[in-house]
């Protein structure tokens, strides 16, 4: 930006946006740092929390690669979900605290993306209930799934598999998210001798550890109402 | 009640982290531009607050858009937290302030926090990084700090890291000012009011709250790269005016039991209900900007029946720290109720 920089100056400037520095940094600095100063994975869900308006409209972003990591495997994936979209359907309705949910393939991955009302754990188990056979349906072309299918049988561990593999979701505040790191590592104290000026490569090694995160808590319309409030609210009853 | 010698204290201590003093004038927020429009209050707002300018009628309304930095020299394309402060003018003759900023979190709790904070992060000199060290950072995976604008010779930015490494509540606000960087125009950026408010409905119910403006015209920085301008805020509203008003949405935020009601360095989830109170629509840059921004003088505190203070410490000290303000520039009294 001024006009005294040097040749140098210039240089170190253009670096890091530069494609080949940023794909040698990834393949030498950040395993270094990833090696020097390990960062843990950090778990997927919500953040627990006894607020009402942390415990309705939760995102679910499930990421399940699949064993067949081809257009095979996909195809099979599709035509699971086609097979059952009845199934899909009455269960949704019958669990009637979900406000979206939907099955995405990305790559080699079957992704179920989902906004629902109450506890993680009660929302997998009412699925369980309604619609296990879909899950099972699913969860057997996905690598680790035969581990807990059926999953009307295994529902502890189902639950579990299911919240290994939901995204962490990054708080919206990027500060929050050295929070994070801080409880998982059982630091909760109000201050430290901190420096923030390393918050992007804690954010480098985090995205390291979790690959794949959902960014933020989300944007909401009406955020605060449940399934139950806004059907009520539009006179379309269950 | 804070004490008045705290609130003088508080006013001192900006002024003498400035430059130079600026007599007559606001000690930070210097540099601004005064705007009239016109609120008109949603449909539902007076189903949540009783306060006048919320049932329904248009309220004429007086803004102050500023930027954060003290002193006379006006850098408008600086990163820099930028205020609107928004006067009701009610039908009764009293009035209603809310005054807001770009920065979404405050960086100190209390006022004792704000000492601390003023002790440690003064005007220091600026230089640009050397190259050796940038490529170290870069090595560490660390972003360099950025160059000096042209004539930014001292800034706070280091004092202001160093108090925020030692106190995680500061991280979140310190944070945002190092990025928040310079809106295109004063009518493209969010601002919001930080503190939590207690607003009173019809039926008597008292919900904490929190206010922000968001644009209709919807947020847009300058590009981060290019040469800040330093005179453009000003002129590009009276143009943008003059061919078509700018809008902003009151958005309100209630809180819930367990959210931070007295600390404006804690932020509520983006899961809280949200309420659209009502439009303002602003439509003229007065030609006697004197009058219009200069001589009013805001206050926090200044609030409508219907409207109350929560319990935070750094809300009360504002409402005297406004005022000895006032007092020293010789800026029109306006009275509360």
């Amino acid at each position: 930006m001024p006009s005294d920089e040097g040749l140098l100056d210039r240089f170190v400037d253009w670096l890091p946006k530069n494609p080949l520095f940023k794909r040698v940094a990834s393949r030498t600095l950040v395993p270094f740092w990833a090696w020097w100063t390990p960062v843990k994975p950090l778990p997927g869900g919500p953040h627990p929390s006894f607020q009402h308006g942390d415990n309705v409209q939760c995102m679910m972003n499930l990421i399940m690669p699949l064993k067949i990591k081809s257009p095979i495997g996909r195809a099979e994936a599709a035509l699971a979900i086609a097979q059952n979209k009845d199934a899909i359907y009455a269960g949704l309705n019958n669990v009637g605290t979900v406000h979206f949910a939907r099955f995405v393939i990305v790559g080699d991955n079957i992704c179920m993306f989902s906004v629902y009302d109450g506890d993680f754990t009660n929302y997998i188990r009412d699925f369980i209930a309604t619609i296990g056979s879909v899950f099972n349906a699913v969860v057997e072309l996905t690598e680790g799934g035969d581990d807990v299918i059926p999953c009307e049988e295994n529902v502890e561990a189902f639950i579990q598999w299911v919240h290994e593999r939901d995204l962490y979701q990054v708080p919206d505040t990027a500060t929050d998210f050295l929070r994070d790191q801080e409880a998982l590592n059982g630091d909760r104290a109000a201050s430290g001798n901190d420096d923030l000026t390393l918050l992007p490569r804690k954010m480098v090694l985090q995205l390291r550890a979790n690959a794949n995160v959902s960014l933020g808590s989300g944007y909401r319309a009406y955020p605060g109402f449940s399934v139950a409030q806004v059907r009520k609210q539009l006179g379309i009853g269950w | 009640m804070v004490d008045a010698s705290v609130a003088k204290r508080l006013v001192q201590t900006i002024i003498d982290n400035l430059p130079e003093p600026v007599p007559g004038r606001r000690p930070v927020h210097t540099i601004g531009m005064g705007v009239k429009g016109k609120f008109v209050a949603s449909d539902v707002a007076r189903t949540y607050c009783i306060a006048e300018h919320f049932d329904g009628q248009s309220v004429s309304v007086s803004v102050r858009f500023s930027n954060g930095l003290g002193g006379l020299e006006q850098h408008d394309g600086w990163s820099d937290v930028r205020g609107m402060a928004t006067r009701f003018h009610l039908p009764d003759g009293t009035a209603s302030d809310l005054i807001a900023t770009t920065l979404g979190e405050f960086f100190v709790r209390n006022v004792d926090d704000f000492f601390e904070f003023a002790k440690v992060a003064k005007l220091e000199p600026y230089r640009r990084r050397p190259w050796w060290l940038k490529l170290l950072d870069i090595l560490q995976l660390k972003v360099p700090p950025r160059d000096p604008y042209p004539n930014e010779t001292r800034n706070v930015d280091a004092g202001a890291l160093c108090y925020a490494n030692r106190h995680r509540f500061a991280q979140l606000g310190v944070f945002q000012v190092s990025l928040i960087g310079a809106p295109v125009s004063y009518a493209r950026a969010s601002y919001h009011a930080v503190h939590t408010f207690m607003v009173t409905a019809p039926d008597g119910v008292r919900r904490p709250v929190r206010f922000s403006w968001q644009p209709v015209a919807g947020v847009r920085n300058t590009e981060l790269m290019e040469v800040p301008c330093d005179k453009y805020l000003r002129k590009e509203l009276e143009d943008r005016l003059r061919r078509w008003p700018a809008r902003f949405m009151l958005m309100m935020t209630i809180g819930e039991a367990g959210d931070a009601l007295d600390d404006p360095t804690r932020p509520w989830p983006g899961t809280r209900i949200r309420v659209a109170m009502g439009t303002l629509t602003l439509t003229e840059v007065p030609e006697d900007q004197e009058a219009a921004g200069e001589r009013i003088s805001f206050n926090p505190c200044r609030l409508a029946p219907g409207i109350e203070v929560s319990g935070d410490p750094i809300l009360e000290a504002r409402l005297g720290a406004y005022e000895v303000s006032r007092e020293m520039r010789g800026g029109c009294p306006f009275r509360f109720r």
